[in-house]
């Protein structure tokens, strides 16, 4: 249904897939400029062509698990009194929204994918090397996906609390898109701030992923990463719905 | 499906403020709260195919218990019993035997054609596609609309939509359906048809409704029993007919002469009854006896060329209602 629902707007597709290649480009030519600049092969152990397949990737995968339209619209239903639809139904305002958010941005996931199957042509040798590689990749962006909904989804639970939390969603959204490696890889942060953001679940929505489909991150530590993401994702999961259990006690179903 | 709402008290908290810049500054740094209690101790108890009218002037607490009957809203106090189930902890099974319509809120996918909703409900009810299909075709025919199934919610006409509304409601069958201003902003037409549906739904599956409306003529038409709610408060709870009559127990009475009769004798009459005589035209507005009493007197006097009596009109008498309902019950 969402795909209908995004396909009766043509042209919001369109300019949405557009804007997300163009940002690539700004970000491929500012980097290749830098590296032209300070006339350097490596800048923290990354060449121009490994920098911007990284950034490239990380991109791709902060886009497909950014939700914060999703929860915008949520936080409206919560205010607006729109949540009423979904209470008076048999289905879960969590779940629903979770696989609204997959149905809306399905479309935009045959773009990117196609763009990442195109990857080893684009970028030889850079990323996707193995299929095991593509394996590890698909688990964590999954993760990634999953794990970044719960995180939202926690800030749309407040709004039980204090009705106007949008602001609070686009402040997380910019801080989430320069903090959790989307445009800068985590790697070029002072030593301090990785050291903090290793007790955050930070670094799973981007780094991880790219960091599997880069081969940045060897194999024998995914398992461990994996299985903190997995804490890190049960752990958002329970504290969303302990908070929704909650809020739902102070929601007043107002405008209807 | 039976009802029991048991002392059941509703507050909100809400902050005040005065307008303008001054009041919004004042508000920001020092906000006060206040509580408004919706509903104060409401008992109501409804029974399996019974439609019933809640009425009240705005703000007097109709949609806050309407929200507490199907789970929107959880209690400051009291119980509500549906068929075994507490609304407000949203079992599965519960909701897939209510339905709710709020005239004032759209709940279909604004977006995309209705056609589409029902699917999505079909899918939410998980309604046999067999069955889906019947039950479409049946109210999709009933209520008229079978040429803007595929057209987008938003383009649809208040009336349509609130016909793709009912049809989206009722398309699992639900045994309890509340409706909420189901008729609003619609014209006679559209009004009378979402009337005859409600009736016809009701008997041909036993569903209980419950509605509210500020049209008198849907409770007129639909509902036997009325519960008034005032400020909150239950107010009465019994035969709407009882209700009016209690209110206004008055029938308009209009006797025709063939020619004027002598002007002392309406003059005696006027002593004992109180009428008007326009030319040859007798009207008066009185209780049932004293109106069969000066029937009897006028035909005495005359044989009328026509003669009518006919209830006053119930939007009138609600409205004298609701001025001060203390002062009728």
């Amino acid at each position: 249904m969402t795909w209908i629902q995004t396909l009766e707007y043509r042209a919001n597709l369109y300019v949405g897939l557009f804007s997300i290649l163009s940002g690539i480009l700004i970000e491929y030519l500012i980097w290749k400029q830098i590296f032209v600049a300070r006339g350097t092969e490596l800048i923290r152990g990354f060449t121009l062509n490994e920098l911007v397949a990284f950034i490239f990737l990380s991109m791709i995968v902060g886009q497909l698990k950014s939700s914060w339209v999703t929860s915008i619209e949520m936080i409206e239903a919560i205010r607006s009194g729109g949540l009423n639809k979904y209470l008076i139904r048999p289905i879960s305002f969590y779940t629903y929204h979770l696989m609204m958010f997959i149905g809306q941005n399905s479309l935009f996931y045959m773009a990117y994918f196609t763009l990442i199957a195109a990857f080893p042509f684009i970028f030889p040798g850079l990323a996707f090397t193995t299929n095991f590689q593509i394996f590890g990749f698909m688990n964590a962006l999954i993760l990634a996906v999953y794990l970044s909904y719960n995180m939202y989804y926690m800030m749309v639970c407040v709004s039980f609390w204090f009705h106007e939390v949008r602001a609070l969603v686009i402040a997380y959204n910019v801080a989430n898109i320069i903090l959790s490696g989307q445009i800068i890889p985590l790697r070029f942060f002072p030593e301090v701030y990785l050291k903090i953001i290793a007790f955050t679940p930070l670094p799973f929505l981007v780094d991880f992923p790219v960091s599997i489909a880069t081969g940045q991150l060897p194999p024998e530590f995914w398992a461990s990463k994996f299985l903190i993401g997995f804490c890190w994702c049960l752990f958002t999961w329970a504290l969303g719905k302990i908070m929704y259990y909650f809020g739902i006690k102070q929601y007043g179903g107002y405008g209807a | 499906m039976s009802i029991h709402v048991k002392n059941i008290s509703k507050s909100f908290t809400s902050f005040k403020r005065e307008a303008g810049l001054k009041g919004a500054l004042q508000s920001f740094l020092n906000r006060k709260y206040e509580t408004f209690h919706a509903l104060q101790n409401i008992n109501l108890d409804v029974d399996t195919g019974e439609i019933v009218g809640i009425l009240g002037e705005n703000g007097a607490g109709k949609t806050t218990l309407i929200k507490l009957m199907v789970g929107l809203l959880y209690p400051s106090e009291g119980s509500i019993n549906i068929d075994g189930y507490t609304p407000w902890n949203r079992k599965n099974e519960f909701l897939k035997q209510i339905s709710v319509v709020m005239g004032q809120k759209n709940q279909l996918w604004w977006d995309i054609p209705a056609s589409e909703s029902f699917l999505l409900n079909q899918k939410i009810y998980e309604i046999p596609q067999a069955e889906y299909k019947k039950t479409l075709e049946e109210l999709v025919q009933l209520l008229n609309v079978e040429d803007k199934l595929n057209v987008q919610v938003r383009r649809l006409s208040l009336g349509e939509r609130m016909k793709m509304e009912i049809i989206a409601a009722l398309l699992h069958k639900p045994k309890f359906i509340l409706l909420d201003e189901p008729t609003i902003g619609l014209d006679v037409i559209s009004q009378s048809k979402i009337r005859e549906f409600i009736k016809f739904y009701n008997e041909e599956y036993n569903a209980t409704f419950l509605l509210t409306s500020h049209y008198m003529n849907d409770i007129q038409a639909l509902c036997d029993r009325v519960f008034v709610i005032h400020k909150g408060r239950g107010l009465y709870d019994g035969n709407f007919s009882a209700l009016v009559n209690k209110i206004k127990p008055q029938k308009k009475l209009i006797f025709e002469f063939p020619k004027a009769p002598e002007e002392d004798v309406i003059v005696n009459l006027q002593q004992n009854f109180d009428f008007k005589m326009i030319r040859n035209v007798v009207t008066a507005e009185l209780p049932d006896k004293q109106l069969t009493m000066l029937l009897g007197s006028l035909f005495k006097l005359d044989d009328p060329v026509t003669f009518s009596v006919e209830e006053l009109p119930v939007e009138d008498t609600m409205k004298t209602f609701f001025s001060n309902p203390e002062k009728f019950l």
